[in-house]
């Protein structure tokens, strides 16, 4: 179990108050899991894999713990996350292009992160990330080259080496392969995949909004829901036979291999999820649910209804408590 | 910003590539270490910069004019004849074979004069811009980097030196002091002038911290201080360049004129001070042109040169201003 995070709840601070982003979520990751966390804009999902790594000052938060290989991770105290920073834990951000600075080339950059983390054995590291460049792909000679030089998958791929570069516990990939075509997306899905299997990153959370990329390379995915977990299973599970109403409509909205849609209409989620800024009690995707009764007014609990799938829906908990 | 510049005691863990030392062989023969695939690109750089600047008339002609002040400036005191405060008992004499530029009333000789002039007006720029600038662009850096509390004190502590009259707070500082020293004039220059590199230094930083690279800068773990210098400032270093040549021309515009005024460093030479000089003996009134024309073309050529260059090297180092 390399990541446990237990009831991490993320708030950002605006002038009517505290607007929860991340609500009491809880899950666990094995070492060598990639988990997928989906859901849709607003839900939560890059606060929550932003608070893992960097609560950036309007990010507040408000209960529980995050556990790194056994250790606490202090989320909440800067001086003592920057340097398990890229050395125990990872992002790859939603901007991962233009994340590089335009006046370093690569591999100096690289030395300022070295220098940075005090690593001694630099010539070692960087004769790894040769390899590691030459492994993907890319010529080596990516080294001496400016960032503007580089193609956006090239630059993706790059940021994305130079993150796993100390070999991190856990690695956040933030909508990695959103701004990238979809030859490219695959490329960068294998890649993560490979760097996994090499044990370059124990675990990985891919979070994403295109399922069919988790699909791809994701072990487990998580839903997130309106900054709630709404369901956590394993990918087959999730895509075959999901159990909370919201994955389920997730999953039907999507388009299927060798289903003609001139004769059938792909259908939505009717209605908008609710504003984190005054969320109403109980469920929150009562409103949208064509199954909510009565309990929906409690919040259901997010337990696992089958070994390693979690749900948090009423319907679904009485369903398995009845047969 | 809550990320602060904090010094970890303990060095993180280290990568775990050793144990595989077989498969960490170069590869291809590549040096190991970060020079190999830099060098090509550098000299690429370097040379275009290179041949765009050598190309640039104005800089070419800005540089060249100031290169031949700056000979004169270390050449000429050591070729003069007679120190420049030395009473050579000749008096009012025309430019000629002995007194080359001729001599004031008090029989100083002005070639003397103007060459160890020239070299203190030098002297007065380079740290009035080294101060200046160190000044300016520490607290520049400090107010945008950091923002918040910071950043408005620093800026009501700028906004106060610039409403400061420097001309009276000379005077009165001046009163205080039995002698002013060519040091004196050129830190104080620098300390009345850094507010607007500071205010330009801190706006560009405001809006390049805020980049999706210092971004993951930051989340990579990197320290704040090797933030602001390696990814940062050079984004800006073209600008500071320009900022640096600016500020030596006008400290010596400043100086020339504060010496002018009477007000500059006692006991020795400067282009102001022949010129003061002049003024009082009414060197206009009376036609003794050899005494005032030489410091003021001199300080003219030598801060048109610098602005002539900046102009040059504003279009080498922006290539949109470079013409094709």
């Amino acid at each position: 179990m390399s990541v446990s995070v237990e009831n991490l709840s993320v708030a950002y601070r605006s002038r009517r108050g505290d607007v929860t982003a991340v609500d009491n979520v809880s899950f666990a990751l094995a070492d060598g899991e990639i988990m997928g966390l989906a859901g849709e804009s607003g839900s939560g999902k890059s606060t929550l894999g932003n608070a893992l790594i960097y609560l950036d000052p309007r990010m507040r938060q408000t209960g529980g713990k995050v556990t790194l290989d056994g250790r606490e991770l202090p989320i909440a105290d800067p001086k003592s996350m920057r340097p398990r920073r890229m050395t125990e834990i990872s992002l790859v951000p939603q901007y991962a292009m233009s994340a590089l600075p335009p006046t370093r080339k690569i591999g100096k950059l690289t030395g300022d992160l070295l220098k940075s983390h005090r690593v001694r054995n630099q010539a070692e590291v960087l004769t790894e990330m040769r390899r590691r460049i030459e492994l993907i792909g890319l010529r080596e000679d990516v080294l001496g080259k400016y960032p503007f030089e580089l193609s956006g998958g090239m630059r993706q791929r790059v940021t994305i080496i130079m993150s796993t570069l100390l070999n991190p516990s856990l690695l956040i990939a933030d909508e990695v392969t959103s701004a990238l075509d979809v030859s490219t997306q695959r490329a960068v899905g294998e890649m993560l995949l490979e760097f996994r299997d090499r044990g370059y990153v124990k675990s990985v959370i891919a979070i994403t909004h295109d399922l069919s990329i988790l699909a791809q390379i994701a072990d487990s995915i998580t839903i997130m829901y309106a900054g709630r977990l709404a369901e956590k299973a394993s990918t087959d599970t999730i895509v075959n036979s999901p159990l909370h109403p919201y994955t389920q409509a997730l999953i039907a909205s999507l388009p299927a291999v060798g289903v003609r849609h001139d004769q059938t209409t792909l259908t939505g989620i009717p209605g908008r999820p609710p504003s984190l800024a005054s969320p109403p009690a109980g469920c929150r995707f009562r409103d949208r649910c064509p199954f909510a009764f009565g309990k929906c007014r409690e919040t259901p609990p997010f337990e696992e209804v089958r070994p390693g799938h979690y749900v948090a829906c009423w319907k679904v908990s009485q369903e398995e408590q009845a047969g | 910003m809550s990320e602060s510049a904090s010094q970890a005691p303990e060095a993180p863990k280290p990568p775990g590539l050793a144990e595989s030392p077989a498969s960490v062989a170069p590869v291809a023969g590549a040096p190991a270490g970060l020079a190999a695939g830099g060098v090509g690109a550098v000299g690429r750089q370097r040379g275009d910069l290179l041949y765009y600047g050598l190309r640039n008339r104005k800089l070419v002609f800005g540089l060249g004019l100031e290169l031949l002040l700056v000979l004169f400036a270390i050449i000429g005191p050591i070729i003069a004849k007679y120190p420049p405060l030395a009473l050579t008992g000749a008096q009012l004499q025309h430019p000629g074979g002995t007194y080359w530029l001729g001599t004031n009333t008090l029989g100083n000789d002005l070639f003397s004069q103007l060459a160890n002039g020239l070299r203190e007006s030098y002297l007065v720029g380079a740290l009035g811009a080294l101060s200046a600038s160190v000044v300016g662009m520490a607290l520049g850096f400090a107010a945008g980097w950091r923002g918040g509390i910071l950043d408005e004190v620093l800026q009501m502590i700028t906004n106060i030196v610039v409403m400061i009259p420097s001309l009276v707070l000379l005077v009165v500082i001046g009163a205080y002091l039995n002698s002013r020293s060519v040091l004196f004039e050129g830190i104080f220059i620098g300390l009345t002038t850094w507010p607007w590199v500071a205010r330009a230094v801190r706006a560009q930083t405001f809006s390049l911290r805020s980049r999706e690279f210092v971004d993951m800068a930051k989340l990579s773990g990197k320290r704040p201080l090797a933030i602001i210098v390696r990814d940062i400032a050079p984004n800006m270093a073209s600008y500071l360049f320009l900022v640096v040549i600016l500020l030596f021309g006008s400290s010596m515009l400043l100086a020339a004129s504060y010496d002018f005024l009477g007000l500059g460093p006692t006991g020795i030479v400067s282009l102001g001070t022949m010129m003061n000089q002049a003024q009082n003996e009414a060197a206009l009134l009376y036609h003794e042109w050899w005494w005032f024309i030489p410091p003021g073309v001199v300080l003219t050529a030598m801060v048109a040169a610098l602005l002539v260059a900046n102009v040059g090297l504003d279009e080498v180092f922006n290539p949109k201003l470079r013409e094709q």
